[in-house]
């Protein structure tokens, strides 16, 4: 009963245009450096973000053995860092979650399979991401139990462009 | 061409310089000067060293200078080859991979006082925490550098003896200086450390036997691998297919062992919640510690990202 209640107000979450915004940008050219922040970054379709560790034929994330068609860019809810401090008492910065693309009022985990726009960029959600254990090695921070089921969106890039903060975030239809 | 994840930092070696009594400093840094992970004042990193060897050395550098890691290490002809390695083959410009750094000492531990006591090329963590004292004024600070007779690290150690902040003793003119004398009365505010020889850390431990373990820090050279499980043993893997054998040493993951033998596994989450990395296993007593297989997978199945093994030997589907 819950599951399709809440698969239906997924859906018209999804269908009656909900819009966010693009609080934070994010990139890191290599595994385990440290987040930049950036006010814009360029999106190129079909391939990552420039210059972010994830661009394809530019492997160099913890994965490199497996460059994966849907993880050109990564997007995390701002809701969650807030709800973290909330719920948990962790201080996790928007540069902390290695997200590239930090977003406010846009519901990630009901966009599964749909495309939206980021800015001037059209993205098509692939799949949730799962929270990565060598995050608290990193943060030093206790984050991998909290944030598994809300550890951001990894989507393909449709159509490439430049995102700004402060951009808005909405659904493709 | 199987390209491997990738387990370590990648810096290049941007700087060589000799610093005395047979010690050469290496400035490590990202290939776009990028900022390199975070560490603590004095905490350390283990070094990829191209001929395969991995070795452990304390950063010298202060965790406000975050492009570049810096090590001091002294050529021990009769080590174990890693600072032979170093001096001898490495070169500006040579790629090397890094750990995260471990360790260090917790800034905002409400200490007024530190008091360290270094043996000499001992001094290396201490220059950290020194450098971050001395800059931040976060608390009040002495060094004690006992040498033989070459000071290790003069050139860089200069500034901190003009400060009155670093006091070097001799030993080949003033003997082994009291060490119990040089810690003095401690206090809830105080912390000593101490990084030297085995026989220095031995007589730094008797002294300090009556202070409350939170107020001392020993810094051994050679740092113990980062523990796991206190009660992991070491087991054996048998690849069925394959016919391999692989070591998991105490405390190590089944996934680190299995990409050190070269075996490539896909991973995701590395802790045991999104299913990349499943192997079937054959014979044995896993111990399963994920949170995604049924009762009924885990029959067949182990997460080699966290799965151990209570039996001396586990036989893996690979
Ligand atoms: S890598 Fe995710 S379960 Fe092992």
């Amino acid at each position: 009963m819950l599951d399709t209640v809440s698969a239906g107000s997924a859906q018209k979450t999804a269908q009656l245009g909900w819009t966010g915004v693009v609080r934070f940008l994010h990139l890191a050219p290599r595994a385990f450096l440290p987040m930049r922040a950036a006010e814009t970054i360029t999106l190129v379709a079909g391939k990552g973000i420039e210059g972010d560790r994830y661009m394809i034929g530019n492997e160099e994330g913890f994965y490199s053995h497996k460059p994966e068609e849907g993880r050109q860019v990564t997007l995390f809810e701002l809701e969650t860092l807030v709800a973290l401090k909330r719920d948990a008492g962790i201080e996790l910065g928007p540069e902390e979650h290695r997200r590239n693309v930090t977003v406010e009022g846009v519901p990630l985990n009901h966009l599964v399979g749909r495309r939206f726009w980021l800015g001037e960029t059209l993205l098509e959600a692939t799949r949730l991401s799962v929270p990565c254990r060598h995050i608290e090695e990193i943060t030093g921070k206790a984050i991998f139990d909290p944030l598994i089921n809300r550890s951001g969106l990894n989507c393909k890039i449709l159509q490439g462009g430049t995102v700004k903060v402060g951009d808005t975030v909405r659904n493709a239809a | 061409m199987k390209v491997r994840p990738i387990t370590t930092i990648k810096t290049v070696v941007t700087l060589i310089e000799e610093a005395g009594a047979g010690i050469k400093l290496f400035t490590l840094a990202d290939p776009d000067r990028w900022e390199l992970p975070p560490f603590k004042p004095g905490a350390h990193i283990d070094l990829h060293l191209p001929n395969g060897l991995v070795r452990t050395y304390s950063l010298c550098n202060e965790p406000a200078d975050n492009a570049r890691y810096v090590v001091a290490v002294k050529r021990e002809a009769d080590g174990r080859g890693g600072s032979r390695a170093l001096h001898d083959e490495v070169a500006i410009g040579d790629v090397i991979g890094v750990s995260l750094p471990r360790g260090g000492l917790d800034p905002g531990a409400g200490i007024a006082r530190h008091v360290f006591i270094a043996g000499g090329i001992g001094v290396t963590p201490f220059m950290s925490m020194a450098r971050h004292l001395s800059r931040t004024g976060d608390a009040d600070f002495v060094l004690h550098l006992v040498v033989r007779e070459e000071m290790p690290l003069a050139a860089h150690l200069a500034p901190l003896i003009d400060a009155g902040r670093v006091v070097v003793h001799c030993t080949s003119r003033t003997g082994r200086p009291d060490l119990a004398a040089l810690i003095g009365e401690g206090g809830a505010d105080t912390l000593v450390a101490c990084c030297g020889p085995e026989g220095m850390t031995e007589a730094f431990e008797q002294a300090i036997a009556a202070w409350p373990a939170a107020n001392v820090h020993i810094e051994r050279f050679i740092a113990p691998p980062p523990v796991i499980d206190p009660d992991a043993k070491p087991f054996t893997l048998s690849l069925a297919r394959s016919g391999a054998e692989i070591q998991v040493r105490a405390g190590q993951t089944m996934l680190a062992a299995l990409q050190e033998g070269g075996v490539d596994i896909a991973t995701s989450c590395c802790g045991g919640i999104c299913g990349a990395c499943k192997v079937g296993w054959i014979e044995g007593e896993p111990v399963h510690r994920d949170r995604i297989l049924s009762p009924y997978e885990r029959e067949r199945y182990l997460m080699v990202c966290v799965a151990g093994s209570d039996a001396e030997r586990l036989v893996l589907d690979l």
